[in-house]
């Protein structure tokens, strides 16, 4: 008797894996087109990274386990989309083990301490240029401002799917910002 | 310009309170801050202005018409697929059972019947082996491994690197004992895979037979610091033992 009944509780709400994957998947199919978006460049990957990870969701919707689901399935449309990456762009992608790399071996972009605030500067970028500037942020970086600045995920949301602690979400969200006014700057 | 770790803080601080993260000491605490030193007060403006600029400019596009579509499809397909009854669909009515002839939490049957514990876990061990992957998140570093059970589950487990004594780690995945989610590490000895559970707080009782044989799979358990571990292999029961060993005694820890 005890030989299915464990993972069968997902099923204890009543709902097959059909129904399960309209409530925790089709509501933020949105969002992960957006993130694949970011993280591939362009539409058409997009989609397609967009349809494997939600096969993988479907197939793992019996694993999840609560909490956020938009955060769960975001994670998922990440990995899909760097494993896509490495296979099909293998000299563009910044490998799991390189972000920690990345973060120490590259230069902050000096902070200007003391400066006015160049807030009309920014201001005047529009929106193609900011898109590109964006584009130009190297992955972890990226993925993280995209997940808080457009999606407006909280910061344990973006820890969750981008699978790093809550520590380092804050770090390279204020170093994209950072990188970013600074590449604004220098366009402006 | 060489920053102190204080100024780097304060920096992520300033982020994280524009962004509503911070508790109200902390929060009160970087807005006095923020009036001391202009600094960090113009740190604040350029990252505000930023937000705007993105809020106003790049307007969030939802997915393309006809690719949710495409993905009820594929899913649909993906289900049509599958022959016969799943073991899902078997699962839900037994699970049914189940719940019905049980009517406490799994901690109070977990702690008086140790053994059907066990009988889930190898379970559970079985259902991945039959499954196309043993493991929800794959990889054989634990770096990777250990915060990928953050969210899913209560408390991330303690995770080891076993490699060079021919334990490789293959990968994780969230197992549910009861109604509880709980990790389950998978590493490898030659073609043979072992599972292993943490089970919290269910420290008080132990397996009579240690190791045990459940249809063919040797169980082990032990408890380290409050944390019943359960293993799970078709290794023998040595090897076991040797696993469970190095996995108690290894440094290399996250």
């Amino acid at each position: 008797m005890q030989l299915f009944a464990s993972r069968a509780h997902g099923s204890m709400d009543g709902l097959d894996d059909n129904a399960r994957f309209r409530r925790i998947v089709m509501p933020h199919i949105d969002e992960a087109y957006r993130l694949a978006h970011w993280l591939t460049g362009n539409r058409a990957d997009a989609e397609d990274v967009v349809q494997d990870a939600s096969l993988r969701a479907f197939r793992a919707i019996q694993a999840f386990a609560g909490g956020s689901a938009r955060a769960w399935l975001l994670s998922i449309v990440r990995n899909t989309a760097y494993t896509w990456l490495r296979k099909n762009r293998s000299n563009t992608v910044v490998t799991v083990e390189d972000l920690e790399a990345v973060e120490v071996a590259q230069a902050e972009p000096s902070d200007s301490h003391g400066e006015t605030p160049e807030t009309a500067l920014i201001a005047k970028l529009d929106a193609e240029q900011l898109s590109a500037a964006i584009a130009a942020l190297p992955a972890p970086f990226r993925e993280t401002l995209v997940l808080r600045d457009i999606e407006g995920l909280d910061y344990r949301e973006i820890a969750e799917a981008t699978e790093v602690p809550i520590g380092t979400v804050m770090s390279r969200l204020a170093r994209a910002r950072r990188r970013l006014i600074a590449t604004i700057r220098k366009n402006g | 310009m060489n920053r102190s770790n204080s100024d780097d803080r304060s920096v992520l601080l300033v982020n994280a309170y524009l962004d509503g993260e911070l508790d109200p000491a902390n929060a009160l605490g970087i807005a006095q801050q923020m009036a001391e030193e202009p600094a960090l007060a113009a740190e604040a403006e350029r990252i505000k202005a930023l937000q705007q600029l993105i809020h106003e400019r790049l307007p969030r596009q939802g997915a393309p018409g006809g690719l949710r579509g495409r993905i009820e499809e594929a899913v649909g397909g993906s289900r049509r697929r599958r022959a016969g009854p799943s073991w899902r669909a078997l699962a839900a009515s037994i699970a049914v059972t189940a719940m019905v002839t049980s009517s406490s939490t799994w901690l109070v049957v977990g702690s008086r019947q140790p053994t059907m514990i066990a009988d889930t876990l190898v379970s559970d061990h079985i259902r991945s082996l039959m499954a196309p992957e043993p493991v929800d998140v794959v990889s054989s570093d634990r770096h990777t491994v250990k915060p990928w059970f953050n969210g899913r589950i209560a408390n991330s487990p303690r995770v080891v690197d076993l490699a060079k004594e021919d334990f490789p780690l293959v990968g994780g995945r969230v197992d549910v004992v009861g109604r509880t989610p709980v990790s389950t590490l998978v590493y490898r000895r030659a073609k043979h895979l072992i599972s292993l559970t943490a089970v919290p707080a269910e420290s008080r009782f132990a397996l009579d037979r240690n190791p045990r044989n459940i249809d063919g799979y040797n169980v082990l358990q032990w408890i380290d610091h409050g944390v019943s571990y359960w293993a799970i292999s078709d290794i023998a029961p040595k090897e076991l033992e040797e696993f469970a060993q190095l996995f108690r005694t290894s440094q290399t820890e996250l």
